[in-house]
């Protein structure tokens, strides 16, 4: 991914919330964001989902992004001891898509590190 | 609290003085309520011979009128009790004004507070204006009015495209040397000389405007506030021509928290704000419209408010 397609946070080094907004199922820049973060002070990642438009996220792209951000995510839980909050967008049709987000991120699932709001 | 048993007596609305019960009390109108006096002596009370005998220290009665100061209603009821009360209900009362070309019209702000250096406008620290006329119907300069507001910290400014003036914010340039928070939703897209009128600027938003081209024939102004909290930004067409004109302030950006909105290539402009502020950046929320799954050209004023939180934040 071209570098200008992601901020890059690697000079935020008081940074301690960040917080992404996702529509639609391009949840690459998220990782690609989050991968340049080198703030010791980091304490709540947050992802506002709009779940509804997470449609395309089961095919094959999309699910090994997905991947990407469940193993970054976990890195920073194992580093930084910080839980990503999840969080549904206002208006996008709640969280009957709950389970396809758990199946999207397992490691993280799996670990009941999910924090779905 | 004992001290509120032995003087609160429950004012009522109707159930005051003559001269009260003429007024016009409405809860959805406050200023025709408390605009029995033009005179700012007195405002203070002194010489006022029918106010009601009180053997307690004003500074007691202005701790009771102050843990009303979420109670619009009683408030107003307390102004009928005495005009000893009225200085600080009045302080309560107009600490937030609103403007709307429906309910809460301009015009009838002026009406009531004809002259603006007697209108109860110096209690007001929150200002909010939508849809105001450049002129008013009674023929009455905004900026004549705006400028009684002198106190103003927080000033929120929707759907405003004045004309008559050079600048069709003119009338608000520094109108409140004390503004800390200035939010601008859908104006004129000439913000900048708005923004550098106010000197203790610590809080910047920025919704759905379409700015001016980069910084070509733009000049960048002498000083510019410190901008040390936050900044929300979410500009129609993308906050490219924004960004540059920001990180062209001569004093710097200082932003401890951001709130970007970035449409397709706007993530360079996101970095570039980022590494402005890295040296106090402590929040950052990005909402993210990739060009091609969310074109801008289909991006709505609502769009922007909901991507930027401002709406449920």
């Amino acid at each position: 991914m071209p570098r200008e397609h992601h901020p890059d946070l690697s000079k935020a080094s008081k940074l301690k919330d960040l917080t992404f907004l996702v529509k639609r199922s391009n949840i690459h820049w998220v990782t690609a964001a989050l991968q340049t973060v080198e703030s010791k002070n980091l304490q709540q990642i947050t992802i506002r989902l709009h779940i509804a438009t997470l449609g395309n996220s089961t095919e094959e792209t999309g699910h090994r992004e997905w991947q990407d951000l469940d193993r970054l995510l976990i890195q920073f839980w194992t580093s930084h001891s910080i839980r990503p909050r999840l969080v549904d967008a206002p208006n996008s049709g709640g969280w009957d898509a709950r389970d396809r987000v758990q199946c999207l991120l397992p490691e993280l699932a799996r670990r009941n590190l999910l924090e779905l709001q | 609290m004992k001290v509120l048993g032995t003087i609160i007596w429950v004012p009522t609305a109707g159930k005051g003085t003559d001269e009260n019960a003429a007024l016009n009390l409405r809860t959805d109108f406050p200023w025709t309520t408390v605009g029995i006096e033009q005179n700012p002596a007195s405002d203070s009370g002194a010489g006022d011979q029918r106010h009601m005998p009180c053997s307690l220290p004003p500074e007691t009665l202005d701790f009771v009128i102050d843990q009303l100061h979420d109670e619009p209603a009683t408030l107003r009821a307390c102004c009928l009790v005495s005009k000893s009360w009225i200085p600080r209900t009045r302080r309560h009362l107009f600490a937030h004004v609103q403007f709307d070309d429906l309910e809460y019209p301009f015009d009838s702000w002026i009406r009531t507070f004809p002259d603006p250096s007697n209108s109860p406008a110096h209690h007001t620290r929150s200002l909010s204006i939508c849809d105001l006329p450049t002129s008013t119907r009674t023929g009455t300069d905004v900026g004549n009015c705006i400028r009684a507001f002198h106190n103003v910290v927080h000033f929120d400014l929707n759907h405003y495209a004045g004309v008559g003036y050079d600048n069709p914010l003119a009338p608000f340039f520094g109108f409140s040397p004390v503004v800390r928070s200035l939010s601008l939703t859908s104006t004129s897209s000439e913000v900048f000389d708005l923004i550098c009128s106010f000197p203790l600027l610590e809080d910047l938003e920025l919704i759905d405007f379409c700015p001016e081209d980069g910084t070509v024939g733009w000049s960048p102004p002498s000083t510019s506030p410190k901008l040390t909290r936050s900044l929300n930004l979410a500009v129609r067409g993308g906050i490219h021509s924004t960004t540059r004109r920001l990180l062209n302030f001569p004093d710097g950006l200082h932003f401890a928290k951001i709130t970007v909105t970035c449409i397709g290539e706007d993530f360079r402009s996101a970095t570039d704000l980022v590494s402005k502020c890295s040296d106090t950046l402590e929040s950052l929320k990005v909402c993210c419209f990739l060009m091609g799954a969310f074109p801008s050209a289909s991006l709505t004023g609502q769009d922007l408010t909901a991507a930027c939180g401002r709406s449920h934040a």
